[in-house]
């Protein structure tokens, strides 16, 4: 039942995907790229557009399932996202002598090591002292915003970011190459990873065994499982990953940092995984869902055909949002022992 | 027992970071008031003190308020005034503080207080008509009922973006260019993106130009330069090749983003805004052609003269200069005709034989 219902939905998303990848080819190479609503739809920009700011919300989004699917509910990607956002700065302002490029490359590794970190931290605090993993989570949000704020010095600039690689052959693709082959670094990383972290989680040892300490942690520990050690090594990389959404924010996306510039991403990136059902695929098209609206509401007022007040228009994202929740939120299943502690029998470690 | 002293270390450190959080939003702004040293300086000229009152937003944060406060420094400095004793700043955190900051001014004896922005502008006049003595500056405000004690410093804003207007057009090969900008609710904003179309229109009456506004509120609209550099993008991907950032960070955001584009400099261009963004925004350096500015501090520092030496307060409005920064490293990759077209509006506009159509 659980398998035939995914299939159907696998079907109509593909379906969905496919009329736009027709739609987007004839609007951008042939004259119905004339029509300012097809354009505003399906054209190049909006498309690229949509790409941009669903890659944050992806990299948050695979940082949350990888935690849960563990069993450890992380609230804190937000937290994770801007503390991995300011560590690519600091990182990048220091070094903008060198060459940019390995500026550029060590930013990245900053924002993933201290990304680890808190995760790492919020592990702790689950795991070690069992602290309510909510709490923990919000602890995260707000120690990051406290520290990134202070210490934020206003003079430093962030000299350069990366930009789009057109992978070479596949560029000269019409459209698809220039949406899918025409991108910076960590876009591309992003894409990688959704697939990388599927075939994980579903095809290899580690990954039936991470979805084991979260759906039955006593039944994984019988057959020899360390549960914990799993839960803190899926948060750190899922630390990690909230900590490049962060590193892409800065290094990618804008080339400057801004206090509490995630903006409520990591709470987003917890909606699409929700929507996503926990599933990386999923996750990735909630999140180029709820990009796509925000691309929208950009193309309609750049093409100005619209005479509704902007007001209304910048309400489409969160509608969508809303309406996206809350229609399908009660068909997904979280994993079971999520947020539940796990203690071995007789021990307390 | 060592587990519970850890426990002890965690949670404290958890307070810490309340703390901190806690600290960023209420710290005090205002520098701690030095002490006047003891050499004697210059007699200050008839005891002026001269406070600034910045918009939401840093002092330092390259743009309209260091531009202000820079014209208080030099002006204050220029008079033997010291900082901290003679001539201070206060930090707007929030914009319901406003009316409170002028009023810690008008309370500590300042006799000169500078508000900048448009959104102090009710305050402002407010807090001139309470106190008839104090002379107000208010940048960007512009004055429909004139007080004798207060002057709108206000701009062309249409005359400089019609020249980045004008510029863009003789720059643009594919005959599309674009405008990001901060809030259509801040008139001088509109006026900066209305006369970049009219300047463009006016060199190529069939050019495409795509202008857009951010859609939030006022105080996200100048503070959101992810905005600015994915709408900069869109702009690219429509075949813009010229780009106008114009609001703050936002603006900035989209001038890095052209700035990392593949042809930044040779195939794509962006234009700075307000100050001579060459000196401010070093990460621009590859597409930044010019800047369409407002001479906020020398006029800035021309107002505090003329009240220091003759105690005549401006009333009603002044107009400050305006006009394009210089091209710096494409000084020599913009063709001398397209320089002499610049001049001729510049002057076109300076005495008046030329408007730009811009309707406030």
């Amino acid at each position: 039942m659980g398998k035939q219902r995914y299939r159907i939905t696998s079907y109509i998303i593909g379906g969905i995907l496919l009329v736009f990848l027709v739609m987007a080819l004839l609007v951008n190479t042939t004259s119905l790229g004339e029509n300012t609503w097809l354009r505003v739809f399906f054209g190049v920009s909006a498309l690229n557009f949509t790409l941009r700011a669903s890659v944050p919300l992806i990299l948050g989004a695979m940082s949350g399932i990888l935690c849960e699917r563990t069993g450890i509910i992380n609230i804190g990607i937000e937290g994770m996202m801007l503390a991995g956002a300011f560590a690519a700065f600091v990182a990048k302002t220091s070094t903008n002598h060198w060459p940019l490029m390995s500026s550029l490359l060590f930013g990245v590794a900053v924002a993933l090591a201290v990304g680890g970190v808190m995760g790492w931290l919020h592990a702790v605090f689950s795991i070690r002292y069992r602290m309510d993993q909510i709490i923990s989570g919000t602890v995260l949000i707000i120690l990051a915003a406290g520290i990134s704020a202070y210490l934020f010095d206003r003079n430093a600039v962030a000299e350069g970011k990366f930009g789009a690689i057109a992978l070479p052959g596949l560029s000269q693709i019409p459209v698809v190459g220039e949406v899918l082959f025409t991108n910076p670094p960590l876009t591309y990383t992003t894409l990688i990873l959704v697939v990388v972290i599927h075939i994980a989680l579903f095809y290899t040892k580690w990954g039936l065994r991470s979805r084991a300490c979260g759906e039955h942690p006593r039944a994984a520990d019988t057959v020899g499982i360390n549960v914990n050690r799993f839960r803190y090594m899926n948060t750190i990389i899922g630390g990690m990953l909230a900590g490049l959404a962060g590193g892409f924010l800065v290094l990618e996306a804008v080339g400057q940092f801004q206090e509490g510039m995630t903006a409520g991403r990591g709470f987003i990136s917890l909606a699409a995984m929700i929507f996503g059902n926990w599933m990386p695929f999923g996750a990735m098209g909630a999140a180029l869902l709820f990009g796509y609206t925000q691309a929208l509401q950009n193309e309609l007022l750049l093409a100005g055909v619209t005479t509704v007040p902007r007001q209304f228009v910048s309400m489409i994202p969160y509608v969508v949002t809303i309406v996206a929740v809350s229609g399908f939120v009660g068909r997904v299943r979280p994993p079971a022992a999520e947020g539940k502690v796990y203690e071995t029998e007789g021990g307390s470690e | 027992m060592k587990e519970k002293r850890f426990a002890i270390v965690v949670s404290l450190l958890l307070v810490f970071t309340l703390l901190l959080s806690a600290c960023t939003a209420t710290v005090p702004a205002a520098p701690a008031p030095q002490t006047g040293g003891g050499e004697a300086a210059p007699a200050p000229a008839a005891n002026i003190k001269i406070g600034l009152v910045t918009d939401v937003g840093r002092v330092n944060d390259r743009s309209f308020n260091q531009s202000a406060w820079e014209g208080v420094k030099q002006a204050g400095t220029a008079l033997g005034l010291t900082e901290g004793d003679g001539f201070k700043y206060i930090e707007t955190q929030d914009s319901k503080d406003y009316a409170d900051n002028i009023q810690q001014f008008v309370d500590a004896g300042f006799n000169v207080i500078v508000t900048v922005g448009f959104a102090l502008g009710e305050a402002t006049t407010k807090a001139a008509k309470e106190n008839p003595d104090t002379y107000f500056i208010g940048i960007d405000q512009f004055q429909g009922e004139a007080l004798p004690n207060l002057t709108g410093l206000v701009f062309h804003e249409d005359q400089s973006g019609f020249l980045a207007g004008a510029l863009a057009a003789q720059l643009s090969k594919t005959g599309t260019i674009a405008a990001v900008l901060g809030t259509d609710l801040v008139p001088p904003v509109v006026a900066f993106g209305t006369g970049y179309e009219l300047g463009a229109k006016y060199i190529n009456p069939d050019i495409t130009v795509l202008t857009t506004y951010h859609p939030g509120e006022i105080s996200q609209a100048f503070v959101d330069p992810e905005w600015g550099a994915a709408t900069a993008k869109q702009a690219l991907d429509q075949k813009a090749d010229v780009i106008f950032g114009a609001g703050g960070s936002t603006g900035n955001g989209a001038l890095q983003e052209v700035a990392a584009a593949p042809g930044a400099g040779t195939d794509v261009f962006c234009i700075g805004v307000d100050t001579d963004q060459w000196e401010t925004l070093p990460a621009a350096h590859p597409c930044l052609v010019s800047s369409a500015m407002k001479l906020i501090t020398p006029s800035v520092i021309d107002l505090i003269n003329n009240y220091a030496a003759s105690g005549t307060m401006t009333s009603g409005n002044y107009f400050g200069g305006a006009g394009l920064a210089p091209f710096h490293d494409f000084e020599d990759k913009i063709p001398q005709e397209v320089k002499d077209k610049l001049d001729e509006i510049a002057a076109g506009l300076a005495d008046g034989s030329l408007t730009t159509g811009y309707q406030p």
